[in-house]
């Protein structure tokens, strides 16, 4: 069987879907990949008719939810491309959600900037800065950093950036800054409630097809080639950590765009929004929903936050505990997450690159 | 002069306490290549025993020599059940034990509420030298520090039983070859380390008192520490506590509380990031 596969990888050399149908022949998952078409498109769908209709069947308080949840999977997504796709544990995503609503909210409140076309720029950029700053001196440089030494690291300017967001009397120390303005669209305020379910849902969109544009890229190829195994790609002359910085500073500015949202939609910001405790809620999403899979992300964050929306009435003070069981759970005999239900390995790898389908598809033909 | 003593002493005690929490993390980071994420909560949880022997009317020095063997038994099964199956994967091994400390955590603050309690010392007063006063608990905490680093060291130096869990950490096929079995060798040093994380959860409870985020408060300290110090020896880690929680008491005298704070760990990963192999470099003790 390897000598079968090595022979079907040299008969199509520089064939980018080659690749990953060599990786997936050794998972033995041929039977998938004739009998199951394309199911991710299926999930994908569904999830966007249902997420479409949530207000119009919801009660309005629980479209202030669904708005939450939304703008909270757009910054799983943000997770998701950097340790689903890259291998890059970010401990941290939180520092450049918070950042990015701090800033947007300082924006709001020091100059009366609440424009929608000024903010979420204002705080993509700075989740990107920020993200280009810690990734670019974690990651960079002479010696490789090790996989230990970024997440710890990461993890540690989460800490210190909640620790100064507490102390610091400007940021509003332990109480954050209250009452921010809501977003405006030349007069018109965007308050709770279905528009503006319909604008983060807009925005969840068109980045969640930037994303899925990113990954199955020349570009998404050499990040997944990175994951699996980083010194293979480094021997191909990829330079490893400028790809690592890259995807880094793209989950940033996605994580970015996501805290100004929730800045604006909450109405607040306060220290936790930075701090360990948001960042290891993304991780707990992504874990959840599959990490490696775009919609994964998104499905792991609804459930978490719906879940736990549900459950907190009655059980609030077991809720968390049933958590980790269900992490412990996951970690231990699901690690591709709750999505590798129902998707499988081949479909999870998928093929690269803009003429990779074709090119499957006639290598299919002409196989009989 | 009284001053600047009763700083030094501040200092002093509070490194003691980071070297004490640093001690369990240091050793399971060192000899087995697991950043342990619920060492926080193995810390949470010593104090948690000692306030429960507390609150039944015991004396609390019971509770406080029960501690370390309640959590390293624990510990001991927590590795033969879950921690065993994370050795390939480091990063996993993290998300894994955050999950575990995530569920003691929230197991504890089931149990105590949102309160902070309080438990008193068991040695109480002052030690008065002269015009000054020091804390007779925190000499005490610094005295049992001083020791229980001795005594680690003296564990892993001078026995068999440091030498073969040394031998299990430098080549793992090849101390299996040589009769020794790893398996149990992962599982004590596991159940060394999280007693230890108990003996100073134990011991710091009066000084900080007992809320469910208390291990939390000195993880990240903690893996800053072992990181500066360098991971793959017992030194290592404890020189990288003694400087961490010196640096993050003096700081606070001469500058900002909030910049002193921030200051440490930025300093901290600077200095990893420019000598990843910590303060103490090679293997040895």
């Amino acid at each position: 069987m390897p000598n079968s596969m090595g022979a079907v990888k040299q008969a199509i050399p520089a064939e980018i879907g080659g690749e990953a149908d060599a990786v997936m022949g050794s998972s033995g998952a041929a039977a998938q990949a004739v009998a199951g078409r394309k199911i991710l498109p299926i999930v994908e769908g569904v999830v966007l008719v249902a997420a479409l209709l949530v207000p119009l069947v919801l009660q309005d308080y629980l479209t202030v939810f669904a708005t939450r949840v939304i703008i909270l999977a757009l910054f799983a997504l943000s997770f998701d491309l950097v340790w689903g796709y890259a291998g890059i544990m970010s401990f941290g995503q939180a520092l450049f959600f918070g950042s990015a609503g701090y800033g947007v909210a300082l924006l709001a409140r020091d100059l009366d900037i609440t424009n929608i076309f000024l903010v979420l720029p204002a705080g993509t950029l700075i989740g990107l800065t920020f993200a280009l700053l810690l990734g670019g001196f974690l990651l960079l440089g002479r010696h490789p950093s090790s996989v230990i030494f970024v997440s710890l690291g990461t993890l540690t300017g989460s800490y210190a950036a909640d620790r100064l967001a507490r102390g610091w009397y400007y940021l509003g120390g332990q109480n954050g800054i209250p009452s921010i303005a809501p977003m405006t669209l030349s007069g018109y305020e965007f308050s709770e409630g279905p528009p503006f379910y319909y604008l983060v849902l807009g925005i969840l969109v068109v980045v969640y097809l930037l994303c899925r544009f990113l990954v199955r890229s020349q570009f998404g190829l050499a990040l997944a080639g990175l994951r699996e195994n980083e010194q293979r790609i480094a021997f191909f002359g990829y330079k490893v950590q400028h790809l690592k910085a890259i995807i880094f500073a793209i989950g940033g500015a996605v994580a970015g765009l996501a805290g100004s949202l929730y800045a604006f939609h909450e109405g607040f910001v306060w220290p936790n929004m930075v701090g360990v405790v948001v960042s290891t809620q993304v991780v707990l999403y992504v874990l959840f929903g599959g990490s490696g899979t775009l919609i994964g992300a998104v499905i792991g964050a609804v459930i978490v936050e719906g879940v736990s929306f549900w459950l907190s009435d009655n059980y609030r003070d077991i809720w968390p505990i049933i958590l980790g069981l269900l992490l412990l759970l996951v970690i231990l005999f699901r690690p591709l997450g709750l999505i590798s239900f129902v998707l499988g390995e081949r479909e999870r790898v998928g093929s690269f690159g803009a003429k990779a389908k074709q090119k499957v598809k006639e290598k299919r033909n002409a196989a009989p | 002069m009284a001053n600047a003593f009763v700083a030094a002493f501040e200092i002093l005690s509070f490194g003691a306490i980071i070297v004490l929490i640093v001690l369990g993390l240091g050793i399971i980071a060192s000899m087995m290549g697991i950043f342990n994420f619920a060492q926080g909560e193995f810390v949470l949880l010593g104090a948690y025993i000692t306030y429960l022997a507390y609150a039944k009317g015991m004396p609390i020095w019971t509770g406080m020599v029960a501690a370390p063997f309640v959590v390293g038994a624990l510990g001991f099964v927590l590795e033969a059940l879950i921690i065993r199956r994370f050795y390939a994967a480091p990063i996993v091994a993290m998300l894994g034990t955050y999950a575990l400390g995530l569920i003691i955590r929230e197991s504890v603050r089931g149990l105590i509420g949102g309160f902070y309690l309080t438990v008193p010392e068991p040695i109480g007063g002052s030690i008065d030298l002269g015009a000054m006063h020091i804390s007779a608990w925190r000499f005490t905490i610094i005295v049992i520090t001083l020791l229980v680093m001795a005594g680690c060291y003296l564990l892993l130096s001078r026995t068999s039983f440091g030498l073969r869990m040394r031998a299990t950490l430098e080549n793992p096929s090849l101390a299996r070859a040589s009769g020794i079995s790893t398996p149990l060798m992962y599982g004590a040093t596991f159940a060394f380390g999280s007693a230890l994380a108990g003996l100073a959860g134990a011991l710091i409870v009066p000084v900080f008192s007992l809320y469910a985020d208390l291990g939390l408060r000195f993880l990240i300290q903690g893996f800053v520490a072992v990181m500066v110090g360098g991971v793959g020896s017992f030194i290592g880690p404890v020189a990288g506590a003694g400087v961490i929680g010196t640096l993050s008491a003096a700081l606070p005298w001469v500058m900002a509380p909030v910049v002193a704070d921030v200051l440490v760990f930025v300093l901290a990963i600077v200095f990893i990031k420019f000598r990843p192999q910590g303060l103490i470099a090679g293997k040895g003790v």
